[in-house]
């Protein structure tokens, strides 16, 4: 199984696989985070009624594969005539996918925060832009951030679908490797520990934020 | 304010009135410089990636002569099988040079050129299947790339055989990636690959045994469906590769053997 | 701004055999969950064990299910066990693939509601003069499922839309691969996927109701 006709090129094109399975993910967590800490306070401050558009919205981000929704992305962009490349279509998409996860941690972790102290620190004389910068943000990023970190990686794992767009990410990488050197168990493998070597010392800095930050230490 | 409406406006009618006129797609590749082809890079030999993965094949080719005629230069858009006509809807590319069979059902979508090559279908099998003709593959488990119109006609012919199963896969690559692990018996694929993939000598275990009886497969060039300036030139272009013997030569460089005829007797295109 | 014209009524054509694909969908992602529910158990008893290997083993499985794409482990369940001369149908491995992730998911989860039961309930049941298994299976594990309850709710949601991928190991019957087929053939993407995803919709959708519904009629105190 080891003497394989795998050379150090087709390493480096797995690695650049890897490059940009990491540029797609990078961008969309980037653009998604934003547009979820955005529309997650405004879920905040509208209350479910006045939100209630935008959370239908984004519910369908979630009830939909990422396939259907990488898809039809692209068609869109195609019958609109935007022209986007695949890197852009994917970007959108998966942002649009990011921040409806990410609206919901942010709402998550801005409830967690005890009312009595926002209360507290507003009677003190702190504005409402002050009471959200030094009271809610600190509290609840710790709530938020191991939850983040979880959908970074989600984000990450799913990227792989964006290969049905034309982009050659890691696996598609991988499945070009295959069908010229015909040694799919090896390749799938290398394929793996990359995700594998990626994913999981985060994964566990996350575990290990969260046993941390745990309140009820 | 108001007056600065009016000059925009005014602006906006100049430009449109003094702009070229009815600029078509044809027009556009010319002025831009480059021809953006489609091409799928899975489907050897009109599409595939040499040791340093860059782009070869049949179709590359093709593109790279088309773009020589336009006098722009060519830039090959790898777009597996689905997203040939996204990109071309979106116009991130110009011109599919993709290997795709000019079915009436498609021709609603996309405008097709007439035929710039011709397939013939082959039965390859796992020899370990015993399957040594077309009717052996009845009762077995068979596969095409989802969507070809092999695919289409194969799974047509396993429903009226009433048993065994068919199995559609994204790429050529899984097909045959399948079919050398053993996962489906047979495959029914364009004589082209199944000749390509047999040779190649990457397969351990399966041989082309014989014809599929299927109808010849013409494939198209396609384009936007309202350029008729650009359809018309991609028609005469067809034209003067096999004009010129550069069919002929392209066709001996990738495939090789009997050159497949384009006309079909007994009626005009 | 459009230069496309819908072809709505061709998709609507096709709506009775994306219905049989969703009924099959629904039936991957029902028995997935099933098997992955029994493994996940599995994995836990293996983990609580204190055996290194059955640990081990454990640990394996839920950490590469949590850390490589789904994606890659369905493809791997097709074309990397096919290398072996182990041949399933892509019914069986999208089946083995979305079952594999949903028992490393689901063990995790386990993992986390076990956190939240006291030791000392273990402890005193053993005193009682349960043996250990039945003060896991009586005590541990009821609390446990109702704890992973939510969790457990999602990830099938997720094994919903994780079906989706059946589609890169030749699957053509599920809803996916169906309506993947019929765009194949006539080029109409953005209307037979629009379709699809109203109907992938509506199958969360009717999940999770569900799934409420019967959690308020177990878990009343």
């Amino acid at each position: 199984m080891f003497n394989t006709a795998l050379t150090w090129n087709d390493l480096l094109f797995l690695a650049q696989g890897a490059g940009m399975t990491l540029a797609v993910t990078g961008l969309s967590v980037a653009a998604g985070t934003v547009l979820g800490v955005i529309f997650g306070v405004m879920r905040f401050q509208l209350g479910p009624y006045w939100f209630a558009p935008l959370t239908f919205l984004l519910d369908i981000f979630r009830s939909v594969p990422l396939l259907i929704q990488l898809v039809l992305g692209n068609a869109l962009q195609s019958i609109m005539r935007l022209g986007w490349p695949p890197f852009t279509t994917s970007c959108v998409v998966l942002s649009l996918y990011t921040a409806a996860y990410c609206t919901e941690i942010v709402r998550g972790g801005i409830s967690a925060v005890p009312p009595n102290t926002r209360r507290a620190g507003r009677s003190l004389g702190l504005t409402w832009s002050q009471d959200m910068r030094y009271i809610v943000t600190p509290l609840a990023v710790r709530v938020s951030l191991p939850a983040w970190i979880g959908l970074t990686l989600g984000v990450m794992k799913d990227s792989a679908l964006v290969l049905w767009l034309g982009l050659i990410e890691l696996l598609r990488a991988s499945q070009i490797l295959v069908t010229r050197l015909q040694e799919p168990l090896f390749i799938l493998l290398i394929c793996g520990a990359f995700y594998f070597i990626i994913s999981f010392p985060v994964a566990r800095f996350g575990g290990y934020l969260e046993k941390r930050w745990s309140p009820n230490d | 304010m108001k007056n600065s409406t009016v000059f925009a406006f005014g602006l906006a009618a100049a430009l449109a009135t003094t702009g070229p006129a009815f600029a078509d797609k044809l027009d556009d590749i010319i002025a831009s410089g480059t021809l953006r082809c489609a091409v799928v890079l899975d489907f050897p030999p009109m599409g595939a990636r040499d040791e340093n993965n860059n782009a070869i094949g049949f179709d590359v080719d093709y593109c790279n002569d088309l773009a020589a005629a336009l006098g722009v230069t060519a830039e090959i858009v790898e777009t597996p099988f689905p997203e040939r006509i996204p990109a071309l809807m979106s116009g991130r590319v110009d011109v599919g040079v993709a290997s795709t069979s000019d079915t009436l059902e498609r021709a609603k979508t996309v405008g097709m050129s007439i035929p710039y090559f011709a397939f013939e279908m082959a039965v390859t099998a796992n020899e370990q299947s015993g399957i040594k003709s077309f009717e052996d593959m009845k009762g077995k488990t068979v596969g095409a790339t989802a969507g070809t119109f092999e695919a289409i006609a194969l799974e047509k012919q396993v429903k009226e055989w009433g048993e065994g199963e068919f199995r559609p896969y994204q790429t050529q690559a899984d097909v045959f990636l399948a079919l050398s692990q053993g996962q489906i018996d047979a495959t029914v694929s364009t004589s082209t690959v199944a000749q390509s993939n047999v040779k190649s000598g990457k397969f351990s275990g399966i041989s082309v045994v014989g014809k599929a009886p299927f109808d010849i497969d013409y494939v198209a060039l396609f384009a936007n469906r309202e350029e008729y300036g650009l359809l018309n030139y991609l028609n005469l272009f067809v034209n003067q590769q096999v004009r010129t013997g550069r069919y002929a030569e392209l066709y001996e460089k990738w495939v090789g053997g009997e050159l497949p005829d384009l006309t079909i007797s007994g009626v005009y295109r | 701004m459009f230069n496309y014209t819908f072809h709505w009524n061709q998709a609507f054509k096709a709506l009775p055999q994306m219905l049989d694909g969703a009924v099959v969908t629904l039936q991957i992602a029902l028995l997935s969950m099933a098997i992955g529910l029994a493994c996940a158990i599995a994995l836990t008893l293996f983990r609580l064990s204190g055996n290194r290997i059955l640990g081990g083993f454990a640990t394996a499985w839920v950490e590469v299910a949590r850390n490589t794409p789904a994606l890659f482990q369905i493809y791997m369940a097709h074309f990397g066990l096919g290398n072996f001369g182990i041949h399933l149908s892509p019914y069986v491995a999208l089946l083995a693939g979305i079952a594999f992730n949903n028992a490393g998911y689901l063990a995790e989860n386990f993992r986390g509601a076990l956190k939240a039961i006291p030791d000392t309930q273990t402890r005193s049941a053993r005193s009682l003069g349960m043996t250990s298994m039945q003060a896991f299976g009586y005590i541990v594990l009821p609390q446990m499922l109702r704890i992973a309850f939510l969790p457990a709710t999602n990830q099938m949601i997720w094994a919903i839309l994780m079906t989706s991928l059946g589609v890169t190991v030749g699957m053509n019957t599920d809803l996916a691969g169906v309506t993947q087929a019929l765009n194949a053939v006539s080029f109409r993407t953005f209307e037979f996927f629009a379709l699809a995803a109203v109907i992938y919709y509506v199958i969360a959708k009717i999940v999770t109701l569900a799934a409420r519904l019967f959690a308020a009629r177990m878990f009343r105190y």
